[in-house]
């Protein structure tokens, strides 16, 4: 089997005039929990129904591990999909619909399932009709993580959950990268991504922006630094790589931001008596406003 | 009521009436099939009006006319034939029952459709979190509709009176196709009220529609149970006797029945939670796995409550007709006059039970066809509400997703067809009438390839134009029958006339199979199928 779970070269999506997705380019290697994030109508669902040959390329190609995308028959074999908006057949109760998905799906865990089932606290014996949103994300939720394909996709799949049901779905994907399966979650829930994904991509008005670890996107973004210290200031701070806008917050205490490693900063600050030394990394929120402002404000 | 005390900054307005905006969405949901149906319901008393004097002229036929108002068969299939000598009655017999149906059945699917159906689907949510009450939506959502039989009487009247016929039983005739819409958005209004699904909804204001005309039929042929025609309006309707006696009791009766059903719909609206019906949903019922093992399987399950409906509707009335068809083929063999005035009308043979079943055989194809393209536009419409999304996601292919859905309505249509024959072969049996079910059978089958253009341009449109699929399916059959009776009526040339299917379906079981212009209709349908897969194949699925 490929090593790579996911393959898109040059994928775009034209509807009219209208750029949905454009030349998006992407590896996510097999066992990997990787995010896709963006604001809304930025192309992430739109570059999933690619993925799943839902929607027809304008131009490029995807592949899921070996399989052309569009050949759905053996690309679906390997992977299990959550929507973003889920609907269901109104007239079929939460059982009967794990039934038919997993009678025509990849294969499946009845055993996980039922356990799925239980650890969600779904009522399977409703017809859909009565389900709330939340309700429906999780019988979608159970049937994909039941099957044992290589790939799960999940579009914004705890957008109608509850912080309980919310860390249900945390410990599940856990279990599925345990089990080696790879995990391609579409979100705009930044402390989600932050808490589950190895790797990250940002998504924008249909272009990629970022693709990176967490930790490489912490290292590519500011670090809010705070020297408190006794007597002179440290002196030609301003001049050191790296460093920006210093400001004085009080007597004997300097705030700073700093992009990329912080040894040229060490050595300035050395040079005066420190007394604290406080280094808060961003979080991904700020990442993502940076990314989001920074590209707004060049339109 | 509206306080005029907040602040009118820049950009801030507070529309005066929130409930014009909402009339204005119903409106605009219903203008284009409105409109569609305003223009035939006038558009067919003209031509049928304006044909008359070249029908009748013949005294042979006059003079029979006292004798097919006393058959029961007759009166029971066509309903009861009064003021036939007159170019008014004449447009009201032969059409008065079919834009009555068309009518009806428009009222009753739109109605559902804005109101049960919208709320369905949650579009009304939104709505009714602005200022309109549930109760003034649904009153001007049933007003909307309302506009369409109000326009249609109107248009009904004026046309008969431009062709030149009495006053009064344009007035009469007008008012009654009028009200008898109204009844209809009424019913279905209530229906939509007391069931929270659009399907059970709809399902049960056609089976009201379906019940009505039967009463009105054995109303019509038993003069012992002549009293359920009070019951039926449709039976109202032939009672208002336009152009005759010109009744209006029978027609206050039934608007009477409309207004009073449509204030019970709107004082239940206010009584009912928004996504509830007056009957809850079950909440919890045990897993039943039948036909769920595969997409083949779940297009055959999805397909069963709507078959059942069908059947039952077409059974019953092939059966009535079973029923009738011995009683009729004496009756025209004793009168050939009339006979002869059939034939010129394009129904030949219609003296021998053969003759009279094949031709009430070819109609079969309206029905079956117009269940082939709802069908495939159910499906489009999954697609739509995104209900199909989880199984495109499986390793299925779209082929096989749209193939299992073909066979499934095509196998749904041959059961329809069956039933049909079935019925007729009983009700000829029953009577002691003379026809083997083979051949009653044959007669209904014949009708397949009509079904399977049907089904054809369907699946064309659901793979090409989905948003098309119910329209396009419905061209072969409803299109083409219509298009054979207009080109008939106006004597257009044999060119328009040889467009519709129905004019290359022989009349089994009277002859044989025409096995060539039978392959040829298959092979166009089959071909039509597969372009529509291919379409389906490589198009962008929505929702």
């Amino acid at each position: 089997m490929n090593d790579l779970a996911l393959r898109a070269i040059n994928l775009t999506k034209r509807y009219g005039r209208i750029t949905a997705l454009d030349d998006l380019c992407l590896e996510v290697p097999a066992g990997e929990v990787f995010g896709f994030l963006g604001p809304n109508g930025a192309g992430k669902s739109t570059t999933i129904r690619l993925l799943l040959g839902q929607v027809r390329p304008t131009a490029g190609r995807a592949w899921v591990f070996d399989s052309d995308a569009a050949d759905v028959a053996r690309a679906h074999r390997s992977l299990a999909y959550v929507p973003a908006d889920v609907a269901l057949w109104p007239q079929l109760t939460g059982a009967e619909i794990l039934h038919l998905q997993a009678c025509t799906g990849p294969g499946v865990d009845l055993a996980y399932r039922d356990e799925l089932v239980q650890r969600f606290t779904l009522d399977t014996s409703k017809p859909a009709r009565a389900y709330s949103t939340g309700n429906r994300q999780k019988v979608a939720l159970v049937a994909a993580f039941a099957t044992r394909a290589p790939l799960l996709v999940l579009d914004e799949p705890t957008s109608g959950l509850d912080p309980l049901m919310e860390r249900e779905f945390r410990l599940a994907v856990a279990e599925a990268r345990d089990r080696g399966q790879t995990v391609f979650l579409s979100s705009h829930q930044l402390a989600e991504v932050e808490a589950i994904c190895d790797r990250v991509a940002i998504l924008r008005a249909g272009r990629l922006v970022e693709i990176a670890t967490i930790e490489q996107l912490r290292g590519l973004h500011r670090a809010e630094v705070t020297v408190s210290y006794i007597g002179v200031p440290p002196p030609g701070l301003d001049l050191v790589p790296g460093v920006e806008t210093v400001e004085q917050v009080s007597p004997g205490r300097l705030r700073f931001s700093l992009i990329g490693p912080p040894a040229p900063a060490l050595r300035a600050l050395a040079a005066a008596e420190v007394t604290a030394l406080a280094i808060r990394e961003p979080n991904l929120e700020e990442i993502f406003l940076d990314y989001y402002g920074a590209a707004e404000s060049t339109r | 009521m509206i306080t005029r005390t907040v602040p009118s900054a820049i950009g801030f307005s507070v529309p005066a009436s929130p409930g014009r905006a909402v009339t204005r969405l119903a409106v605009r949901q219903l203008r284009r099939s409105g409109l569609i149906v305003l223009v035939l319901v006038a558009a067919l008393p003209a031509l049928v009006a304006s044909t008359y004097t070249s029908v009748m002229a013949d005294p042979a036929a006059a003079g029979s006319i006292a004798a097919l108002a006393a058959n029961p068969a007759i009166r029971t299939l066509f309903g009861e034939p009064i003021a036939l000598d007159q170019a008014g009655g004449f447009t009201v017999w032969r059409l008065g029952t079919f834009l009555a149906v068309l009518l009806a059945a428009w009222a009753i699917l739109a109605t559902t459709r804005i109101t049960r159906g919208e709320e369905d689907a949650g579009r009304w949510d939104v709505l009714l979190a602005g200022r309109a009450p549930l109760r003034e939506v649904v009153a001007r959502h049933l007003a909307a509709v309302v506009i369409v039989p109000a326009a249609a009487g109107v248009a009904v009247a004026v046309v008969l009176l431009l062709a030149g016929t009495d006053t009064a039983g344009a007035a009469v005739h007008g008012a009654g196709v009028g009200v008898l819409g109204l009844f209809f958005v009424a019913v279905a209004g209530l229906a939509a009220q007391v069931f929270p699904t659009r399907a059970a909804a709809t399902g049960t204001a056609v089976a009201v529609l379906g019940t009505a005309l039967l009463m009105r039929m054995v109303g019509d042929g038993l003069t012992g149970l002549g009293w359920l025609r009070w019951l039926s309006p449709f039976g109202l309707l032939a009672l208002s006797e336009p152009y005759a006696r010109n009744r209006i009791l029978p027609l206050l009766v039934l608007l009477a029945a409309a207004v009073l059903l449509a204030v019970i719909a709107v004082v239940a609206a206010g009584r009912r939670d928004v996504r509830g019906g007056l009957i809850a949903v079950v909440a919890g019922r045990r897993p039943r796995l039948m036909l769920l093992s595969g997409v083949g399987a779940f297009a055959v399950r999805r397909m069963l409550r709507p078959l059942t409906g069908w059947a039952v509707g077409i059974g019953a009335y092939y059966l009535l007709i079973g029923f009738t068809t011995v009683s009729v083929t004496e009756f025209l063999a004793d009168n050939p006059a009339l006979a002869e005035e059939a034939a010129r009308a394009g129904f030949t043979a219609l003296g021998a039970v053969e003759g009279f079943a094949a031709t009430l055989f070819a109609l079969l194809a309206l029905p079956v066809g117009g269940f082939a393209a709802v069908r495939v536009s159910a499906l489009v419409a999954a697609e739509n509400s995104r209900n199909l999304t989880l199984l495109t996601a499986q390793p299925v292919t779209r082929i096989r997703l749209l193939a299992a859905e073909i066979a499934a309505t095509a196998g749904g249509a041959i059961a329809l067809v069956s039933v049909a024959g079935f019925a007729v072969w009983a009700g000829i049996t029953a009577t002691g009438g003379d026809l083997s079910w083979l051949a009653a059978l044959g007669g209904a089958w014949n009708t397949l390839p009509v079904v399977l253009l049907s089904l054809g341009a369907a699946i064309l449109a659901a793979g090409w134009a989905p948003r098309a699929a119910a329209f396009a399916g419905s061209l072969p059959a409803t299109g083409g029958f219509l298009l054979l009776v207009i080109a008939d009526s106006v004597g257009a040339p044999a060119g328009v006339r040889e467009l519709s299917p129905f004019a290359h379906l022989a009349p089994v079981p009277l002859t044989a199979v025409d096995w060539t212009s039978t392959l040829i209709m298959a092979t166009l349908g089959v071909a039509l199928c597969v372009a529509g897969v291919m379409g389906y194949q490589r198009r962008d699925l929505q929702g």
